[in-house]
């Protein structure tokens, strides 16, 4: 059966004119003529850049919205008829981006139990669904907790107990995974998975994220309002250069087959870790498969990293770009019921010139960590109130916290926090949402002005035109619209700039590309590198994508529990699995494709990013591998 | 800051806890009645009596209770200090020369001025209690039960309780979003706390713009999960959490109408003493 059927359907937003006031940024949101349609019980993953209509299309879908022309029929019940609304809803759930913002009630079974409520369901059976439902996410255990306690994961699946409380057919995800960790993620696709493939439930899912595209039975790509690209979802991603057009990117899974197969390993598209370890198994073996050591060249490496916490005695290196930290603590609500240690005893070395990551689960207590470095927490000691204690008889003297940041101590409330600051920029997850100002111009000049009271028209003017400049944005067209009328990848960017302004030394990120489409990120990353090339000295970014980790920094720290459980390169780190996973935390798929091949006697030595792996194998296959087994490669011949 | 239960909540397992939060508000209002009636020490002194046991039950620990009379303690002051000086009537306690006779305190003054103390801090440790024993959502559920009869002259009462308790819901997300701002403004070198008053108002702008566009951004996306999940308000909807009253409460109720006995015992005795 159909399930959902759109022919031609136009729409814009331009009739609404309070969403041109308020959220101008979806005026591109438009649809131009869509035909498509749904059966019951498929699974269809929607693709697009951010602005080509994707979330439109889901609204539409269940009369949230209603098209300005053409037919749009769910169930065979006409979604443009004002009467059939409260039936299509019933049938076609949405779970939407902010896990915040569509929870009602502040008690668990209560929000589930809003939809049945709402369509008039009597006691008994409002209980026996929120059992049900609450059983289907995983979440029975917290049916009488508080979402605000929740992390994000958790949040989106009591979001979608909700929905499936009204017994939907259809459930529509409008990025509903886009604000979550990769823990978050894989929580709320598998129960989607399963839903789908056990309850048989039509889903739709709108997605930046190719891996969970390629989970479904076909995908869709749109673009400017039209569908361009349609398939099954290996068969879409196989069309490199119209996905481009599109401004979408491969996954990373599928350029490492690519790469493999260009060096002749037969593989096919595959998502699967296994599958690419095993292709490459299959012709590793066999020649004079020697057991290759661990190299020099990691043994040194490997010091490297673990050298840098004995020079944290040594003073003498404080200095622009460095940060020092031992003995670090911190407790949030002392002595109530509410006390919590976020951070316990954490000794730390950022050297000058580090792109340093950031690594940790939700509560780890690095986002505890990242506001010391510009004393937006204070220890104690540098506290107005401090007053120097008499260690107590009997009581080991506590250790001294050191806190050194570009030549700052911390510690010390005498120091210019002010200063400190504005050598010390700080960019928050989400910045856009700090924007305040009636102009762009005004907005990054905001620091700026607030650093240094006399300065002049025409230096604040140069500093704002050099940093609009240096996140990508024209300085003319821009400077003089309002901050909120922009683009969501924009307003990202003048937020950014309105950090820059003041060329700190050290920048620190905190997610820096979540929910960006895949291109926005790589512009986000690229832009970091030509600002740490050029006169920021030291990047530190707080990340929960280990391949952004993989790929851009050169060391990395890994909280826990307030702890900081191991420092170094991500090579090194990536380097031994199963300590990140048992952490809880997730690793490259290349490090997973590297272990299982390790356990087979096979080093790859590779420092985890999709090119270095594919080419490191490719080595290895041809010096110690079967090369008799490779296949022709595709555009070429393999040099002997 | 995301863990700070907002409100005054104090988790505990206790008698008091347990009580239908209906019965508490009842209870509370026989309670604030009692205090009104009381007009001596005697009958003061039994509302205080009671207070004790109930604050002992609740395991709410004093430290709890005496923050809340903080909040009014310079009322508290304020209203006696007043009450001192402008009470006539009553022998003075002392003398002064004439242009310091206003400052002269009579001994009705001073009992005057005790009494509206000690009352005005029984009814205030009273409120907090319940605000310490329940939570404020259980309090919204309690409110919605016991103006039901109000439906019946149209007044919204469902409206108004889902009203509470978004905004209930809203308040730990908006008071984190208000920290997250006010650190990246910081951050940008955003000064809160030095400067006149005008001054430091205007540094709010930075914060409150965002916060009021950010809260516009939730409303609009709740209001769209909420018509995706059927919302319409309409009369067909059921509810699926009903309070229920138990012993406690039977228990409670007697407790409540013993102690307004009481003090209007004491009234009519005191009454025919005079």
């Amino acid at each position: 059966m159909t399930a959902i059927k759109f022919e031609k359907v136009h729409f814009s937003y331009a009739d609404d004119e309070q969403t041109e006031e308020f959220f101008a940024e979806e005026k591109a949101f438009s649809l131009d003529g869509v035909d498509f349609s749904v059966e019951e019980g498929e699974f269809v993953a929607v693709l697009g850049h951010n602005g080509s209509g994707k979330s439109t299309l889901a609204r539409l879908t269940n009369g949230l919205l209603s098209p300005t022309d053409g037919e749009i029929t769910v169930f065979g019940l006409d979604a443009k008829n004002p009467k059939n609304l409260f039936e299509i809803r019933k049938q076609v759930g949405i779970v939407f981006q902010n896990p915040d913002n569509q929870t009602v009630a502040s008690i668990v079974e209560d929000d589930v139990a809003f939809g049945p409520e709402n369509i008039g369901v009597n006691r008994e059976e409002i209980g026996q669904r929120i059992s049900f439902a609450l059983d289907s996410v995983g979440m029975s255990d917290f049916r009488h907790a508080t979402p605000t306690r929740l992390s994000g994961g958790q949040k989106q699946r009591i979001a979608l107990a909700g929905v499936l409380a009204l017994k939907p057919r259809v459930m529509i995800l409008d990025e509903a995974t886009a604000m979550l960790d990769p823990r978050g993620r894989k929580e709320v696709m598998d129960v989607v998975l399963r839903l789908n493939r056990e309850e048989k439930i039509t889903v739709i899912l709108i997605t930046h994220f190719p891996e969970e595209a390629m989970l479904a039975d076909r995908a869709i790509v749109m673009s400017a309002g039209r569908i361009v690209m349609e398939g099954k979802p290996a068969d879409v991603f196989a069309r490199e250069t119209e996905l481009e057009k599109y401004a979408l990117t491969l996954p990373r899974q599928i350029r490492a087959c690519r790469g493999l197969r260009q060096g002749g390993i037969a593989v096919e598209d595959t998502m699967d870790e296994n599958a690419i370890a095993d292709a490459v198994l299959a012709v590793a073996h066999g020649g004079n498969s020697v057991v290759k050591k661990v190299t020099q060249q990691d043994e040194e490496t490997k010091t490297a990293g673990d050298g840098t916490q004995s020079t944290a005695q040594n003073p003498e290196i404080a200095e622009e770009g460095a940060v020092r930290c031992d003995h670090l603590s911190f407790v949030y609500n002392p002595k109530s019921p509410f006390e919590t240690h976020a951070l316990d005893n954490v000794r730390l070395e950022i050297k000058p010139g580090d792109f340093f990551g950031i690594i940790g689960h939700t509560g780890s207590g690095k986002s505890t960590f990242v506001q010391h470095l510009n004393a937006l927490l204070k220890v104690p000691s540098a506290q107005k109130k401090y007053k120097a204690k008499k260690p107590k008889k009997g009581q080991p003297i506590p250790p001294k916290t050191v806190l050194t940041v570009n030549g700052f101590d911390l510690t010390d409330k005498k120091t210019d926090f002010k200063a400190l600051r504005s050598k010390v920029g700080m960019v928050f997850q989400y910045p856009e949402y700090q924007l305040f100002a009636e102009t762009v111009f005004e907005d990054v000049a905001f620091g700026l002005k607030n650093f240094n009271k006399d300065v002049k028209e025409t230096d604040v003017e140069t500093a704002v035109r050099e940093a609009l400049e240096t996140v990508g944005l024209n300085y003319e067209q821009i400077k003089g619209r309002s901050p909120f009328e922009l683009s969501g990848g924009q307003k990202r960017r003048v937020a950014i700039a309105g950090v820059i302004v003041t060329k700190p030394q050290i920048l620190v990120l905190d997610e820096p590309a979540a929910g960006l489409d895949p291109l926005g990120k790589e512009e986000i990353m690229a832009l970091l590198h030509k600002i740490h090339g050029d006169w920021c000295k030291t990047v530190i970014i707080v990340s929960h994508d280990m391949d952004e980790i993989a790929e851009n920094c050169n060391r990395a720290a890994v909280f826990s529990e307030g702890k900081i459980v191991v420092t170094d390169t991500p090579k090194g780190l990536f380097d031994d699995v199963e300590k990140i996973l048992s952490l809880g935390l997730d690793v490259p798929f290349t490090a997973k494709i590297a272990q299982k091949c390790r356990e087979h006697g096979i080093e790859i030595g590779c420092d985890y990013t999709v090119s270095d792996f594919v080419q490191k194998t490719l080595e290895y296959i041809k010096t110690q591998g079967d090369v008799t087994r490779l296949t022709q490669p595709e555009g070429g011949q393999i040099d002997a | 800051m995301r863990d700070v239960a907002f409100g005054q909540y104090y988790p505990a397992k206790s008698f008091v806890h347990r009580v239908d939060p209906r019965t508490k508000i009842l209870f509370l209002i026989v309670y604030i009645t009692a205090v009104f009636l009381s007009d001596t020490f005697y009958a003061l002194g039994v509302c205080a009596f009671l207070f004790v046991l109930i604050a002992i039950f609740s395991r709410v620990p004093f430290k709890s209770l005496l923050r809340s009379v903080k909040a009014v303690i310079f009322l508290l002051v304020f209203m006696s200090v007043l009450n001192l000086l402008l009470f006539d009537g009553g022998k003075p306690l002392y003398y002064l020369p004439r242009p310091w006779r206003w400052l002269i305190i009579t001994d009705r003054a001073l009992y005057n001025a005790g009494f509206l103390a000690a009352r005005l801090l029984l009814l205030v440790l009273g409120s907090s209690l319940l605000t310490l024993t329940t939570t404020p959502v259980s309090l919204a559920d309690a409110i919605e039960s016991l103006l039901k009869p109000l439906k019946f002259i149209r007044f919204p009462v469902h409206e108004l309780a889902l009203i509470i308790s978004i905004a209930l819901r809203f308040i730990p997300i908006l008071t984190d979003e208000t920290g997250r701002i006010m650190n990246a403004q910081k951050a940008r070198g955003a000064d809160f706390e030095s400067g006149n008053l005008f001054k430091r108002i205007k540094a709010l702008l930075p914060i409150l713009i965002p916060l009021l566009i950010s809260a516009f951004r939730r409303a609009d996306e709740l209001g769209d999960a909420m018509d995706a999940r059927c919302y319409s308000g309409s009369k067909v909807r059921t509810k699926y959490k009903k309070l229920r009253y138990g012993w406690r409460d039977l228990l409670s109720a007697i407790i409540g109408l013993a102690l307004l006995a009481g003090v209007i015992l004491l009234k009519i005795y005191t009454f025919a003493v005079i």
